[in-house]
């Protein structure tokens, strides 16, 4: 679209250069327009993200996989629920009976692949949407609430002080696994690094003149939280966000390698691709459809993340 | 400095005999006194040699005529299994034991066929009823610190120091106390004794104190005497193990006279590489934990003609198996066992590099079962009835000791020879011969008529009579109101993906040989303790574990699933048949089980009885594992045999089924280019003739 | 500031005094039973476990367990390990490690600083063009493919390609043996700094005084170092400090990996096998190491932006 404009005018331009500039007639209509912004926020947010060909794409085809996980699981051959070991089966190469081969058990690669990203996702987007909600709101008390600062460090040191790992072995032994557990006490410590990051911005941002001035004028607490730092902040939640997908895959596997990991009747890509580091060297399609699919995911929402964080600070917008 | 610790250390050295002498004076002969006398004196003349040229001239390793003989060997291990003590009387745990078995030496030791052999006791008899056993030390023998200088002779003293050591509840803190408590007279009284004083009354006890209560003497400077509680007929076995290792008496009075009792006691507990005193044919002179172990020749060790050494042995610890296989082919190691993919790997490609150089292990001393649990519960805590109704029925568990076609379980450890991995016995083989030679479970294999490795189809396998138990069993099992499938919970350990894959093979065993109808098979995920998580709550239908033999008798097989016996550790923590015994005991499921369980009680005490003709204990005694194996009460699953590649030749190691000895670094012959399949096929050839040859 | 300074000090012990509190009560919630090897719990009967117990002080009320705690610590007096090397005192067992993890962790902490915040600059200044480009798509590629599998590659590749030793050696070739290592804790380390310093210094580069700057005709490179660099680094900064006291805990899996003797698995070791003095030791440190190191981190903010300030009475809400 605004390719053609420029085109347009570079013709125009050696055609005739006084056609260019010309009057208008006064036109009451017009001239409100321009005294009225409809300047809407979130609108150029969009506006500005949808430029982004490479993100948009991205986000379609991260669409397309989550829906896909599900339409491969029904067309499949095998049922995960159902599937056989069959020693003599293993390690069969991709071809048209097994998608995507077997693995050392000879069971179909396939079914296992999609069931795992399901789950992988669904963790890591409930993980992302829990860490962001709580972080965002603790942070921006923490960082513009002076009183609380001292609270909300020590528990901060309180709980980022503790390895996760005690944290994990002990929920995993007193209150048990699954996926429920899992998320939530991925949760319960993924908040601080947000909220972290949230309050050191805040407090760059709280002193500033525009804020006294509001201060001043009596705007209430939640008006100035909401209205005037939220938005410089959204640019890095959203980064932040997108950070946190990866890196909750990147966790859980670590996890699954210690044991401490989601219950083995939900594997996860995580498990999927530790299992296949002992054989890829000579069976390299056991980490490969793992690991593309993972790196969809999180390429996805690297991308995205950007895309969107660039066209969430109001300053690109014009 | 150095000299006035010498002389600090033969003073110390000094006063310890005199207390030995002392100790044994009713018997003690002045030659006695002289040996010491000798012994000590010659002991810091050695070690003064030493300092200025022992090391070469010392040093006779002399390996195989072959020039491809390796003299600085390399292993692995891995990180999982790190040493947490070098104290070998305070270890309870086989790991260790595999590094300090050559830092230190016990009585008797074995050799490549498990047969006892001398060690630090020249000889050894017992008297008629086996209730006295004496030992004669070599007279050679002698401690030496961390920088190999030989610092005391090692005497009997040492062994009555060693086992004060273990029995002393201060000092030990209860480690190693089972089997002399069960064995030696007067042991169980010292253990409570002590327990019950404060601290420092416990550590004040002299040895003296210490025969005047335990069964133990010694009648001369090099003699010791154990007495029993009752007949051991196998008690020398037990001589090789942890338990009856000796203590060096100079060192705790040394450390002793640098601190206090209770510092010393400390110290030699918690020693490390460089405080402690060695006795082995090797010292550890590198030491990093998780990281390197460096084994060198223990120069002054009284074997350097008797036994060939390596000049050094470098253990290196790697996160697991994959990594080893690397190192292995970049030749930085000599020896790696091949997990399953690399194994299949290989095994799928005759043009492989290590294709013709795939060797077969021997098994490992574990024979393991299906254990059943007869009272389980569920998660919330009830008593889980469909389940232990059905395992109480004989059919039901017939039609799983006949049905399950295990094949491909094997595959799991063993995917060349998976049938290899077949185990029809309770009692591991290998560990006990009768007085023929003939193997122990092969009188098992002829009660039960079961026939001889085919290497097609698993021996006791039959799907007709499964298919009629199965039958019966649900049949009578209906009546009894039992819902089928039956669910069997299995538990492993959760992020284990090789555990998880058995079990996942295990599954389908079930289903493909006794039908979904019949039973299907849940597994489960413990995090870290299966006791803990599992076994106290009672939550597992059964278990598969495997039991490595502490002595030389089948009783200490046998005795643990007899009935009523509160030492018996099946009946106790697995099956939890003990649950119905006694007067709170709880109401059976079955009558007819009680009574078959109380029928092989009986029947292994009675072998247990006779003490006096060991062919005949061994026959009663495969009576009763016979017994135990018809009527189902445990299942036998396997014997746990890898593949390797290897520069060494597992057939000349050290190959006990019982005890610690396994693992010095002894005679090993090696190669350096590796040896091939076929090298090891002849090795195992020549082993098994090499055995019956010797035994008759 | 020196009140300030003390101030934040005081309350850093005190943190650290409630952290390592927690940890001892959370360890205590573990049934006794864990406290023994699968080997022990087959052979030892209920009095020899008992008898164990005691020997540890683990049978005592637990507030007489806390003031013995509390005792040690203020004698400084750390214990023994129970089974990472049975009787050897944890500080020695620590002393052993520590060296090791802190030199890897210096070295790679110094190479990903350097590189990272060079490629961030590299990033900005050709933002949208071929470096930002490389930049983000390696950026990417180290978030997107999880550490298990992308060490897997500098493992196969560093010893196969390069012969480069794939596991530690502590006797020989010690400088060697490091290579891989570093490499993939560097790995991921490197994207990080180049992450945040992109997103901050494209941030920077949008606001009205870079624009006067460049109105009053400052070259690039005066504007991007003195202002833009500056200006970002700010945030950066405040991170500085932890990450480098932390070097000391190594890196659970890339020790694990190389079979480096670091601290990196020391901590789930030692949970794994009940250690509780190493536990309790390791939490200690590695809580005071990140008190400290927040506490410098603010002080390093504070120092390199004038703006902020954390003493004073000026803006905020109370």
């Amino acid at each position: 679209m605004s390719n053609e404009n420029v085109k347009t005018v570079t013709v125009d331009e050696t055609v005739n250069e006084d056609e260019l500039f010309h009057f208008v007639p006064y036109s009451a209509e017009q001239a409100e327009a321009i005294g009225y912004s409809d300047y809407s926020y979130w609108g150029s947010v969009l506006k500005n993200f949808l430029k982004n060909k490479v993100a948009v794409t991205l986000a379609i085809l991260f669409i397309a996989l989550f829906i896909f996980s599900f339409i491969a699981l029904a067309i499949g051959k095998y049922n995960f629920a159902e599937l056989k070991t069959d020693t003599t089966m293993a390690f069969i190469s991709p071809n048209s009976e097994y998608w995507f081969g077997t693995d050392n058990l000879g069971r179909d690669y396939w079914c296992q692949v999609w069931y795992a990203s399901q789950t992988s996702i669904k963790l890591a987007a409930l993980v992302a949407v829990g860490e962001c909600a709580l972080g965002v709101t603790i942070g921006l008390i923490w960082g513009y609430i002076r009183s609380a600062d001292r609270f909300f460090t020590e528990l901060y040191n309180l709980i980022n002080n503790i390895p996760t790992i005690i944290y994990m072995t002990l929920i995993a032994l007193l209150v048990g696994r699954s996926f429920i557990i899992m998320a939530v006490s991925m949760i319960l410590i993924g908040w601080l690094t947000m909220a972290r990051n949230v309050r050191n911005l805040v407090i760059m941002y709280r002193d500033r003149e525009y804020n006294l001035a509001s201060r001043c004028l009596g705007t209430p607490l939640g008006r100035i939280l909401a209205k005037n730092i939220l938005p410089y902040l959204i640019s890095v939640i959203i980064l932040r966000l997108s950070l946190s997908i990866p890196s909750t895959i990147s966790l859980e596997s670590t996890l699954s390698y210690l044991g401490l990991g989601l219950d083995n009747d939900t594997p996860s890509l995580g498990i999927l691709l530790r299992d296949a580091r002992n054989y890829f060297l000579n069976y390299p399609y056991l980490l490969i459809f793992p690991a593309v699919i993972v790196s969809i995911i999180t390429v996805t929402f690297y991308l995205v993340g950007n895309a969107f964080s660039d066209a969430a600070d109001p300053r690109n917008h014009v | 400095m150095k000299n006035s610790v010498k002389r600090l250390l033969a003073l110390a050295t000094a006063s310890a005999m005199l207390v030995g002498s002392l100790s044994a004076c009713g018997g003690s002969s002045d030659s006695g006194t002289d040996d010491t006398t000798s012994g000590g004196s010659s002991a810091s003349s050695e070690s003064g040699d030493s300092s200025v040229s022992g090391a070469v001239a010392v040093s006779t390793v002399n390996m195989d005529d072959s020039a491809d003989a390796i003299e600085d060997l390399v292993l692995y291990e891995t990180t999982a299994r790190e040493v947490e003590s070098l104290n070998v009387l305070y270890s309870q745990s086989a790991t260790d034991f595999y590094v300090s078995t050559n830092l230190q030496d016990g009585l008797l030791t074995n050799d490549e066929y498990g047969n006892l052999k001398a060690n630090l006791a020249e000889s050894w008899e017992h008297n008629d009823d086996s209730t006295v056993w004496t030992f004669y030390l070599r007279q050679d023998a002698y401690w030496v610190d961390s920088n190999g200088d030989a610092q005391a002779q090692i005497t009997a003293e040492d062994f009555v120091t060693g086992l004060e050591w273990v029995l002393n509840a201060y000092k030990n803190e209860a480690s190693n106390t089972s089997m002399p408590i069960e064995m030696i007279a007067g042991a169980s009284e010292y253990y409570e004794m002590t327990a019950a004083m404060t601290e420092e009354e416990a550590l004040a006890l002299t040895n003296e104190d210490f025969m005047e209560v335990v069964g133990i003497s010694t009648p001369d400077e090099f003699t010791v005497e154990y007495t029993l509680l009752a007949s051991k007929t196998y008690f020398d076995t037990v001589a090789t193990y942890a338990c009856l290792y000796p203590a060096p008496t100079a060192l705790l009075e040394q450390l002793t006279e640098e601190s206090d009792v209770a510092t010393a006691v400390e110290t030699f507990r918690s020693c490390t590489y460089t405080n402690m005193w060695y006795s082995g044919p090797y010292i550890l002179t590198y030491f990093v934990s998780k990281s390197e172990k460096v084994f060198e020749p223990n120069l002054y060790w009284w074997g350097n003609d008797e036994y060939t050494r390596f000049n050094s042995v470098t253990v290196k610890m790697v996160d697991d198996m994959d990594v080893a296989f690397t190192l292995y082919e970049s030749g930085d190691i000599d020896q790696v066992t091949l997990s399953e993919s690399n194994l299949t790997i290989i095994y799928n490609n005759e043009s492989n590099q290590w294709y013709d150089y795939l060797t077969e292990q021997q098994p490992t001393k574990y024979s393991y079962q299906f254990h059943l649990c007869y009272n389980k519960n569920t998660e919330d805590g009830e008593p889980d009835t469909n389940w232990n109704t059905a395992v109480a029925n004989e059919n039901f568990r017939l039609a799983l000791y006949y049905g399950l076609d295990l094949t491909n379980y094997y595959k799991r450890t063993n995917a060349i020879n998976p049938l290899k991995c077949e185990n029809n016995f309770y009692t591991m083989s290998g560990l006990i011969y009768t007085s023929d030679g003939t193997d122990y479970t092969t009188l098992v294999k002829d009660l039960l008529g079961l026939g001889d490795y085919n290497g097609e189809s698993m021996v006791r396998l039959d799907t007709t009579l499964a298919e009629q138990y199965k039958e019966a069993a649900m049949e009578e099992l209906s009546a009894l109101g039992v819902t089928f499938p039956v669910e069997i919970d299995y538990y492993i350990a959760s992020g284990s993906s090789t555990a998880q894959d058995s079990a996942d093979v295990l599954a389908d065993a079930i289903s493909d040989g006794l039908g979904d109808d019949f039973v299907v098979l849940n597994i489960k995920t413990y995090v870290s303790s299966l006791s803990t998580e599992v076994r106290t709550p009672k939550l597992a239908s059964i278990y598969t574990n495997g039991w490595g033999a502490d002595y030389g008798d089948p009783q200490n097989y046998l005795g643990q699933e007899t009935f009523g016996n509160d030492n018996a550790y099946y009946s106790v923590y697995y099956s939890c048949i003990n649950d119905f015994y006694g007067e709170d005991g709880e109401e059976p499921y079955s009558e007819e089980l009680i009574a078959t369980y109380e029928e092989y009680t009986a029947l292994v005490e009675a072998a247990d009885a006779i003490v006096d003709d060991l062919d005949a204990r061994y026959a009663a005694y495969a009576e009763a594992e016979a017994y135990l194996l018809e009527h189902a009460l445990v299942i036998p699953c396997n014997y746990s045999i890898s593949w390797q590649l290897t520069c060494v030749n597992d057939y000349s190691k050290i190959n006990a089924m019982y005890g610690i000895q396994n693992n010095r670094y002894l005679n090993w012959e090696t190669n350096a280019n590796g040896y091939t399949t076929a090298d090891y096929e002849a090795f195992a050839a020549a082993y098994a003739t090499g055995n019956t040859s010797e035994a008759e | 500031m020196l009140k300030y300074s003390l101030k934040r000090i005081l309350q850093g012990l005190l943190t650290v005094l409630l952290i390592a509190t927690v940890v001892f009560l959370l360890m205590r919630m573990l049934p006794t039973d864990y406290y023994f090897t699968e080997e022990q719990q087959m052979k030892f009967t209920d009095e020899q476990k008992e008898a164990a117990l005691a020997a540890a002080g683990l049978t005592d009320p637990i507030g007489e367990q806390l003031l013995d705690f509390y005792w040690d610590l203020l004698h400084l007096d750390f214990g023994e390990s129970r089974r990472i090397q049975s009787g050897v005192s944890v500080v020695d067992v620590i002393g052993e490690k520590f060296t090791i993890s802190m030199r890897m962790g210096v070295i790679s902490l110094a190479i990903s600083l350097g590189l990272g915040v060079l490629l961030g600059i590299g990033q900005t200044i050709g933002k949208d063009r071929l470096v930002d480009h490389i930049g983000t798509a390696y950026t990417v590629f180290v978030n997107a493919v999880p550490a298990l599998v992308s060490y897997s590659l500098v493992l196969v590749i560093g010893s196969r390609v390069f012969g480069l030793p794939s596991v530690y050696s502590s006797r020989s070739n010690t400088a060697l043996s490091m290579v891989l290592p570093i490499i993939c804790i560097s790995l991921s380390s490197i994207a990080g700094y180049a992450l945040w310093t992109r997103r901050y210094m494209v941030d920077e580069i949008t606001k009205d005084y870079i624009k006067l700057g460049k109105v009053k005709g400052l070259s690039t490179s005066q504007i991007m170092v003195r202002h833009v660099l500056r200006n970002a680094f700010v945030p950066l900064a405040q991170y500085l400090p932890a990450s480098f006291l932390l070097t000391i805990s190594g890196s659970l899996l890339a020790e694990r990996f190389f079979s480096v003797p670091g601290m990196g698995p020391l901590l789930t070791d030692a949970i794994g096998r009940y250690d509780l003095n190493v536990v309790q030791t390791l939490v200690i440190l590695y809580g005071s190491l990140g008190v400290l190191g927040v506490f410098l981190g603010d002080v390093l903010m504070m120092l390199i932006d004038p703006r902020i300030s954390l003493t004073g009475k000026g803006g905020g809400a109370r």
